[in-house]
């Protein structure tokens, strides 16, 4: 028979009866519902069984009655190893000490991480945190509500929109979500816009000022495209004018290709050489002997060895060296002058901005001699022609705009 | 129990299909191989030593012989014995049934 669930905890002992009248103390027991189990006979008169503690002190009056003698033979279970642990006061103090510094330490808060803070420095939110009572080394029992905690930082931080504060074992983490400020505006000085070069006016949007010219003028390098003086002749005022200006200017362009072309191309022989590299020096693993190839190039590929992130100065270099062969090509005057137009193209997109278009382009000269095409090529191109020109001098008798 | 209820809670067990022993008041033993004995509607024990058990029941007594006889547990209406069982005899129950 098994001892009950409890036993453990509750202690039991086994008992040693000594009487004429054994079997009469057992029935005696179970009828008052004393559990007793693993009985067996030791001798003529005398019984052992097993028996809870508390039951144990119930036994004395049946023992009387029954004219036996009881002693304990083993003892099992808490209470007796509690009074075995308090015979080694050392030990148990050890094991509560233990216990008490393993609950000291996972009360104290041992880490701070504050996340999703872009603009507010980190030490601004410790330093918020800190005043609150929030920073290493302090006692989790110490803190006050976590709500409560985040609604007081977030009093400190004006730039921040909202403060999570979660505690998280010894980790305490501060959530913080920063709040969307618009740019501000750009200060510009009262200004005109004037054109950059000669154009013809293709398209004239004026958000702040006055158009002084329309579509399809004819404007010169400096003329005044959107003026900054506006309102009538007697109240006039003076603001940033601001705006696009698009015309349509003429660039001409010099442009010369040569037939011949010269194409690096990879035979497809190579050979391999690998390396050990400790520090700077190289150690040659495989591959010796010269390189047989009149031209080559060289793909070297670097393997790191290393622990999981720490990195050691041992490195694995592996080389391909890869024949190479030039091939010349011979392109045709057409290809040559495709080319040619495809280069001042992307000149073009360059120079004169992404929103430029090519309205026309025409070429005027092509001649091919010394084994190149010499191009001149009129481009009409569309893009923007507006520079801003600040108003310095302006009569006394104008007030200053918004 | 006197002839008559006997009789009448006979009927009634074979009526409605229960266990005689519920009804009867006599033991049930249930034997696992020579090692474990159950024995369930026991009156106390008589007689208790590693070679010889002895248990009153409501009629007559049961005797249990073997070795090393142990009470793993023992409580009001049942008692578990192990050991190496020789016998199991059952006296003064003759002409219980007539």
């Amino acid at each position: 028979m098994k001892p009950p669930a409890t036993a453990k905890w509750r202690g039991y002992v086994r008992i040693a009866v000594r009487g004429k009248h054994t079997e009469q103390l057992i029935n005696e027991l179970y009828t008052q519902e004393i559990s007793i189990w693993d009985i067996s006979r030791l001798g003529e008169d005398q019984v052992s069984m097993m028996l809870m503690l508390p039951d144990f002190f119930r036994l004395r009056p049946l023992l009387r009655r029954t004219g036996c003698r009881v002693h304990v033979l083993e003892r099992y279970g808490l209470p007796f190893s509690l009074r075995q642990l308090s015979k080694r006061s050392f030990f148990a103090s050890g094991l509560l000490l233990f216990l008490l510094g393993l609950y000291m330490l996972s009360s104290l808060v041992w880490t701070i991480e504050v996340k999703g803070n872009e603009r507010i420095h980190t030490e601004q939110i410790l330093e918020a945190a800190k005043k609150e009572g929030v920073f290493p080394f302090q006692w989790s029992f110490r803190l006050k509500k976590m709500d409560e905690i985040s609604k007081e930082i977030h009093a400190q931080l004006p730039d921040a929109t909202w403060i999570g504060v979660s505690k998280q074992g010894t980790k305490i983490m501060i959530h913080v979500v920063e709040s969307a400020v618009p740019d501000s505006k750009k200060l510009v000085n009262p200004r005109n816009l004037v054109a950059k070069v000669d154009a013809v006016v293709t398209q004239i949007i004026a958000s702040q000022g006055k158009a002084v010219v329309r579509p399809n003028t004819r404007v010169k390098k400096g003329n005044v495209l959107i003026s900054g003086i506006i309102g009538s002749t007697d109240m006039p005022r003076i603001v940033p004018a601001q705006g696009t200006v698009k015309g349509l200017v003429w660039h001409e362009y010099n442009i010369s290709v040569p037939f011949l072309t010269k194409e690096k191309t990879f035979t497809g022989a190579y050979k391999e050489r690998q390396y050990i590299q400790l520090g700077d020096r190289r150690l040659q693993v495989s591959g010796y002997g010269g390189i047989e190839f009149a031209n080559y190039e060289i793909i070297e590929e670097e393997e790191q060895a290393g622990v999981s992130r720490i990195k050691l100065p041992i490195k694995w270099v592996h080389e391909k060296i890869m024949e190479v062969a030039e091939v010349a090509k011979e392109r045709s005057e057409d290809e040559a002058v495709r080319v040619g137009l495809e280069q001042a193209h992307a000149d073009i997109a360059a120079k004169y901005g992404g929103d430029s278009r090519i309205v026309t382009e025409k070429i005027l000269h092509q001649k091919a001699d010394n084994g190149k095409v010499n191009l001149k090529v009129l481009f009409e191109v569309e893009q923007s022609i507006a520079v801003e020109q600040p108003i310095v001098s302006a009569p006394e008798d104008l007030r200053q705009g918004d | 129990m006197s002839r008559f209820t006997r009789k009448v809670r006979q009927w009634t067990a074979q009526l409605f299909d229960l266990p005689q022993e519920m009804m009867l008041e006599v033991p049930r033993l249930s034997m696992i191989g020579n090692r474990q004995l159950f024995i369930e509607n026991h009156r106390g024990v008589i007689h208790f030593s590693s070679e010889l058990m002895r248990l009153a029941l409501s009629a007559g007594e049961l005797e249990v012989r073997g070795q090393n006889l142990v009470i793993k547990g023992i409580w009001t209406e049942e008692v578990f014995i192990e050991g190496d069982i020789l016998e199991v005899k059952l006296h003064g129950m003759e002409g219980q049934w007539s």
